[in-house]
C-alpha cells in the first residue's frame, strides 16, 4: 500500500518500563488502523463462515462477487477523483444508467459494436465536461456533478422515454453475462482486471504520482510547473470509463437496462472508498483499498441480507461502519504524532 | 471592466438559453395559456395532472400517451407535474395547481396519507379533483369527484390469491420481494399479499422477505441471498412485487440449476418480460395490471364530472389473473 | 516646500459616496445571484407571470428549498459540510408523529435535531473527522434510522386537524411555513452579520488557525454552527410533516442538493469564510421561481431537470474565482508550448 508511513513509532528505546507499553500499543495501534479495512475485512469473513448459515458456500461467494462488481469497479475508477482531493463524482449515477441504456437499446437496433462506441462517446463527453469544469475552472467537484447528474438523467429520460429496455434471451450481451472464468463470474475478472490495470496507473505512472501530488498540495503541484488541469480531467476521465463499463457489466447481468437502475451508486462508491482508508482530503489512498472496501461493504450487506435484517439497519449499519473506521483511523493517526 | 463584460456576457446566455428551453419545453404539453385546439367549437377545459411518476419509469412512460390521446379527444388542456414519489413536492405541485385555477386537477397520490390538505386547498377554491391509479384514504373521498385505477392492494391480494390456489392447503414455505422501501405501491402490494395469506391461506409461511427496489439485478441477488439464508430445499414459492422482479428471482433459480417450473411463483404486472414467461411455465401468475387503461380513464373520469356528470362509483380497472390458461389471449396482451 | 503627496490606493482612493459604494459592493458575493435573479424573474414576467400573481405558491417553493439551505449555510460559513440534513429532516419528522400529543412531538422532534447537530459536531470537533465522510455515515444512519423507527411506512399524525390548520395561509395568503421561513431568516442574518459568535463564523472558515490565534474558540463555535444546521432541518421535518398530516421516513430526498444547490448560487465558497445568508437566500428565490416557472409553462419535467442541472453548471463555472482561474489555467496551457522551445 502505498500510503505515507508514521516512522516515529517504533523507534523508541526501551529505557524505562513505563514509555515502553505505551508505544508498544500505540505501535500496534497504528498498525490496526492502517490495514484495518484488511482486518476488518478479515475478521468479518472468518465471523461469517463461522456463525453465518450457508456463507461459505460457492454460491455465496458468487452472490458477493455479483454485488461487488458494477459498485466495485465505479469505485476503483473514481478512487482517482478522490485522491486528487475532489471529493467524488456524483454523476456516476447517470452514467452507469445510460451506458447501461445505450448498450442494450442500440444494439438491439444496430449491434454491439456501434453500442460500444456510442458508450464510449457519452463516457468521453461527461469526463471532459466533468473535468473541464474542476480542473480548468477549479469549480467545487460535488456542485460540477451534480448539475451534470441532473443534465445527464433528464436527457437519458427524455430520450429514453423511461422505458425498460430489454435484450434478446439468446443475444451476445445475455451470453455474456453467463460467462464464468474458474467458476466466478466474468464481472468478477472484470472488477479484478480493471483494479489491477488502475493501481498499476496510479502507483507506476508520471499521471498516477502527479494526482496524489496533487491531491496532497495543489499549489505546490502546479508550481512546479505540472498541468494540474490536465491531469483533472484524466480523473475524472477515468472515472467515466469505470462507470461506462459498470454500466456494461450491470446490463450483461440482468439482460435488462433502465434509467433507475444506477440509483445510490453515488454513495455507495464513495462509502466503499472512505471505508478502505482512503482520504477524502486527497493525497493519501490506494486502489487496493478501494477493494477491499468494496468488497467489506458487499460481504457486510450480504452477511446482514442472510442474516434476515431488514433495509433500515443494513443502511445504519453502513453509515456506522464509516464513521467507526475513519474514528479509529483518525484516532491513531493523532496519538501516532502526538 | 473585464468582470461587467462577463456579467452581461453570462446574462445574455442565460436569457438565450431560457427562452429556447421554455420554447422547446411547451411545445409538447399545452400550457394553460394556450388556445384551443383544432375544433375549436366545443370547450376546451384546462385539467391539471399531479403525477408521482411519468418517464422516469416503465409504467409512467406508457401512462402517460393514452391519457394525452384522450385529453385530445376531449379538447382537454393537460398540464402534467411529476413530483417523483416525493410528497413534499407533490403538495407544493398542487399548490402550484390550484392557483394556476383550472377547470380540474386529476391527482394520483404519491403517499396517500398526506394528501387531505391538497384536496381542501382544491374544495376551498372550487376545484374538483378526481384520482387515479392509487385512491386516497377512506375519510378523503368526500373531497374527491371520482376514481379510476387499479387497486394496488387488490393487486397484492390478487396476486395471494393465485399462489393460495397454487399452494392447495400443503404446508409450503416462500420467499418474498418486496418494491422500493417506502414507496406506497411497494407497502400497498405487500400488505395485500401478506394479509390475504395470512387470512386465507395460513398453511403459506414467508420465510424472509427483502426489498429487490424494482430492479432486475438486485431482486436476482437478494433473491439468491434468501435462498442461501433459508435453505433452498426449504422453499416451494416466491412471490415478487413485479414482474421485473420475478425475472430476476426466477434468474437467480437458474443460476442455483433449481428448475423453476416445480415452484409456485407469482407477481403482478404482465409486462413484455412476464408474459412469456407465464407462457413458458416458469412464472405461474401474474396479475394484469394495464397502464393505458389507466392512463386513459383517468381522463375519461375527469370529463365525466367537466361534463357534469354525476360519479358515484368507482371506475375499477380490473385486477385480471394472468394464469397460463389466459396467458395468450389477445385481451390480456402485455403493454409495457 | 510641497505639500507631501499622499498615496492613496485601493479602496482608501475612493472617497466620494459612489466610489464608497463601488467600493462596498465589489466585497460582495452576491453579485452572481442578483444576476441570476433578474435575469430569471425578467423571464418570468415574460413567459408566465402566473409566478408573481400566486406568488405565496412560489414562496412556498421557496421555504421548501431555502429553509435547509439556511441552516446549512451557517455550517458552510465555517468550512465544513453537513450532509445529514435530508436524513435529520426525515427522522424528526417520524419522531414528531410518534408522540401522541403535538405540541409534545414538536418539542421532541427539534431536540432531536439539536441533538443530531451535537454528534455531528463532536465527531469533527473531537474526533476529527473530516465534516463531509462524518456526516456522510450520518445520512446513512440516520436514514436507516428513519426506516426502523417508522416501520418503513409513513406515520399519520394523531392529531391531523392540527397539521391542516397549519397548512392554510396565516397572514393574508402567506402560510405559516412561509412565515417561518422568513423569522429564520432574519434570524441567521442577525446572527451572522450582527452578533459577535455569529461574525466569528467567517473567521473560523476563513482562516482557521488564525481564529484560534486570535483567541475564537473554534470548537465551541463548530459545535454552534451544527446545532444550527441540525435544528433548522428539524424544524422543516416538523413543517412538512404538519403540512402533510404524515411523516414520511422517504422525505428529504431532493432537498439536500437542493440546498446545497441554493448556496453555491446564492455565492456560498464550500471552502468556507465567504458568502453570505441573504445569497443563499437569494439562490433560494431563483431555484423556486425557476421551478415553479416551468411547471406552470407546462415543460416536461426532464427538461425541466436539465434546464436546472445547466443553470447551477453555469453558475458555478462563472464564479467570478473559477473564470480568473480558468483564464489562467488556459493561458498558462497556451503559453507553454513557445517557452519550451526556446
Amino acid at each position: 500500500m502505498n500510503d505515507s508511513t508514521p516512522t516515529a513509532t517504533t523507534a523508541a528505546e526501551p529505557e524505562a518500563a513505563a514509555p515502553a507499553p505505551v508505544d508498544r500499543s500505540v505501535a500496534i495501534l497504528v498498525w490496526v488502523s492502517q490495514r484495518g479495512v484488511f482486518l476488518f475485512t478479515a475478521t468479518l469473513i472468518v465471523f461469517a463462515s463461522v456463525f453465518v448459515n450457508g456463507f461459505a458456500s460457492f454460491v455465496n461467494l458468487t452472490d458477493v462477487f455479483y454485488r461487488a462488481a458494477p459498485i466495485g469497479i465505479v469505485a476503483v475508477g473514481m478512487t482517482f477523483v478522490v485522491i486528487s482531493g475532489n471529493y467524488l463524482d456524483l454523476s456516476v449515477v447517470a452514467q452507469v444508467a445510460t451506458s447501461a441504456v445505450i448498450l442494450i437499446a442500440v444494439s438491439n437496433e444496430y449491434g454491439i459494436f456501434p453500442a460500444v462506441l456510442a458508450a464510449l462517446l457519452v463516457a468521453a463527453v461527461y469526463g471532459l465536461v466533468n473535468g473541464i469544469a474542476v480542473g480548468y475552472f477549479k469549480a467545487n467537484a460535488v456542485i460540477v456533478t451534480l448539475s451534470t447528474t441532473y443534465i445527464g438523467l433528464g436527457i437519458l429520460r427524455w430520450l429514453s422515454g423511461g422505458s425498460i429496455f430489454f435484450g434478446p434471451e439468446d443475444g451476445p450481451i445475455r451470453a455474456l453475462g453467463q460467462v464464468e472464468v474458474l467458476g466466478l463470474p466474468l464481472s468478477a475478472v472484470v472488477l479484478v482486471v480493471m483494479a489491477l490495470l488502475l493501481a498499476f496507473m496510479l502507483d507506476r505512472t508520471n499521471f498516477g504520482f502527479t494526482i496524489r501530488a496533487f491531491g496532497s498540495n495543489n499549489e505546490a503541484t502546479r508550481l512546479a510547473g505540472v498541468n494540474t488541469s490536465r491531469v483533472v480531467v484524466g480523473a475524472f476521465l477515468l472515472t467515466s470509463v469505470a462507470a461506462m463499463v459498470a454500466g456494461f457489466v450491470l446490463a450483461a447481468f440482468s439482460n435488462t437496462a433502465v434509467s433507475t437502475m444506477a440509483d445510490g451508486f453515488d454513495f455507495g462508491a464513495l462509502a466503499a472508498i472512505i471505508i478502505g482508508g482512503t482520504s477524502v482530503f486527497g493525497g493519501r489512498g490506494s486502489i487496493l483499498r478501494t477493494l477491499l472496501g468494496v468488497i467489506f461493504v458487499s460481504v457486510l450487506t450480504n452477511v446482514l441480507v442472510l442474516s434476515g435484517v431488514g433495509f433500515g439497519w443494513q443502511q445504519m449499519a453502513i453509515g456506522l461502519l464509516i464513521v467507526v473506521a475513519v474514528s479509529l483511523d483518525t484516532i491513531a493517526r493523532k496519538v501516532a504524532t502526538s | 471592466m473585464r468582470t461587467t463584460r462577463r456579467t452581461l456576457a453570462t446574462t445574455g446566455f442565460l436569457l438565450a438559453a431560457g427562452l429556447v428551453v421554455a420554447g422547446c419545453g411547451s411545445d409538447g404539453d399545452s400550457t394553460d395559456t394556450g388556445s384551443a385546439e383544432a375544433g375549436g367549437e366545443g370547450s376546451s377545459y384546462d385539467v391539471y395532472a399531479l403525477l408521482p411518476q411519468g418517464t422516469d419509469q416503465p409504467y409512467g412512460t406508457t401512462y402517460l400517451p393514452p391519457m394525452e390521446e384522450e385529453a385530445e379527444a376531449q379538447n382537454i388542456g393537460l398540464t402534467i407535474t411529476n413530483s417523483q414519489y416525493d410528497a413534499d413536492r407533490q403538495a407544493s405541485d398542487c399548490q402550484v395547481a390550484v392557483a394556476a385555477q383550472p377547470d380540474l386537477i386529476i391527482l394520483w397520490p404519491a403517499v396517500g396519507d398526506t394528501v387531505r390538505p391538497c384536496l381542501e386547498a382544491a374544495d376551498a377554491a372550487g376545484i374538483p379533483v378526481t384520482v387515479t391509479n392509487s385512491d386516497v384514504n377512506p375519510e378523503d373521498k368526500d373531497l374527491t369527484a371520482g376514481y379510476s385505477g387499479p387497486d394496488t392492494y387488490g393487486q397484492g391480494a390478487s396476486s395471494a390469491e393465485i399462489m393460495c390456489e397454487l399452494a392447495d392447503g400443503e404446508e409450503i414455505g416462500i420467499l418474498v420481494v418486496n418494491g422500493l422501501t417506502g414507496n406506497s405501491t411497494a407497502i400497498n402490494r405487500r400488505d395485500g399479499f401478506v394479509e390475504t395469506v395470512e387470512a386465507d391461506c395460513p398453511n403459506v409461511s414467508i420465510l424472509a422477505e427483502q426489498p429487490g427496489d424494482w430492479n432486475k439485478d438486485t431482486s436476482q441477488t437478494v433473491t439468491s441471498e434468501m435462498l442461501t439464508s433459508v435453505g433452498a430445499d426449504n422453499v416451494q414459492g416466491i412471490y415478487a412485487a413485479d414482474d421485473t422482479m420475478v425475472a430476476g428471482a426466477i434468474d437467480a433459480l437458474k443460476a442455483r440449476d433449481i428448475d423453476p417450473e416445480p415452484l409456485h411463483i407469482t407477481s403482478i404486472g404482465n409486462t413484455e418480460l412476464g408474459n412469456p414467461l407465464v407462457i413458458s411455465g416458469e412464472l405461474d401468475g401474474t396479475v394484469f395490471q394495464s397502464s393505458s387503461w389507466d392512463g386513459r380513464n383517468a381522463v375519461v373520469v375527469a370529463g365525466q364530472v367537466l361534463n357534469g356528470e354525476e360519479v358515484t362509483e368507482d371506475l375499477f380497472m380490473p385486477s385480471v389473473k394472468v394464469t397460463s390458461e389466459n396467458a395468450e389471449d389477445p385481451e390480456v396482451a402485455p403493454e409495457w | 516646500m510641497t505639500e507631501p503627496q499622499t498615496l492613496s490606493l485601493g479602496d482608501t482612493a475612493a472617497t466620494d459616496r459612489a466610489g464608497r459604494l463601488r467600493a462596498v459592493l465589489s466585497r460582495r458575493t452576491e453579485g452572481r445571484a442578483v444576476v441570476l435573479l433578474a435575469v430569471v424573474f425578467v423571464m418570468a414576467l415574460a413567459l408566465e407571470p402566473l409566478v408573481f400573481t400566486a406568488y405565496e405558491v412560489t414562496l412556498g417553493r421557496v421555504a421548501l428549498i431555502g429553509l435547509v439551505a439556511l441552516g446549512l449555510t451557517a455550517v458552510i460559513l465555517m468550512g465544513e459540510l453537513d450532509l445529514s440534513v435530508a436524513s435529520t429532516l426525515a427522522v424528526s419528522g417520524v419522531v414528531m408523529a410518534s408522540v401522541p400529543n403535538i405540541y409534545a412531538g414538536i418539542a421532541a422532534a427539534l431536540v432531536v435535531g439539536l441533538l443530531i447537530g451535537a454528534v455531528n459536531a463532536f465527531f469533527v470537533v473531537k474526533i476529527g473527522i473530516n465534516s463531509f465522510i462524518a456526516t456522510l455515515g450520518m445520512l446513512f444512519v440516520l436514514r436507516g434510522l428513519a426506516f426502523v423507527l417508522s416501520g418503513e411506512q409513513p406515520v399519520r399524525l394523531t392529531n391531523i386537524e392540527a397539521g391542516i390548520a397549519f397548512g392554510r395561509p396565516l397572514v393574508g395568503p402567506v402560510s405559516p411555513r412561509i412565515l417561518l421561513f422568513v423569522l429564520v431568516f432574519i434570524a441567521l442574518q442577525v446572527f451572522v452579520t450582527r452578533m459577535r459568535v455569529g461574525r466569528e463564523f467567517y473567521a473560523v472558515g476563513g482562516n482557521r488557525q488564525a481564529a484560534r490565534d486570535a483567541g475564537i474558540p473554534v470548537d465551541r463555535r463548530v459545535f454552534t454552527g451544527f446545532m444550527i444546521s441540525g435544528f433548522v432541518a428539524s424544524l422543516a421535518g416538523v413543517i412538512n410533516t404538519l403540512e402533510l398530516t404524515a411523516a414520511d421516513p422517504t422525505a428529504g430526498g431532493t432537498v439536500l442538493l437542493a440546498s446545497f444547490a441554493a448556496a453555491i448560487i446564492g455565492g456560498v465558497a464550500l471552502k468556507g469564510g465567504r458568502g453570505s445568508i441573504v445569497g443563499t437566500l437569494l439562490g433560494a428565490l431563483s431555484l423556486g421561481t425557476i421551478e415553479v416557472g416551468l411547471t406552470l409553462s407546462g415543460v416536461q419535467v426532464d427538461i425541466q431537470q436539465v434546464f436546472i442541472g445547466g443553470v447551477l453548471l453555469i453558475a458555478v463555472i462563472t464564479d467570478p474565482a473559477s473564470l480568473r482561474e480558468a483564464t489562467a489555467n488556459f493561458r498558462l496551457f497556451r503559453r507553454r508550448e513557445p517557452e519550451v522551445q526556446s
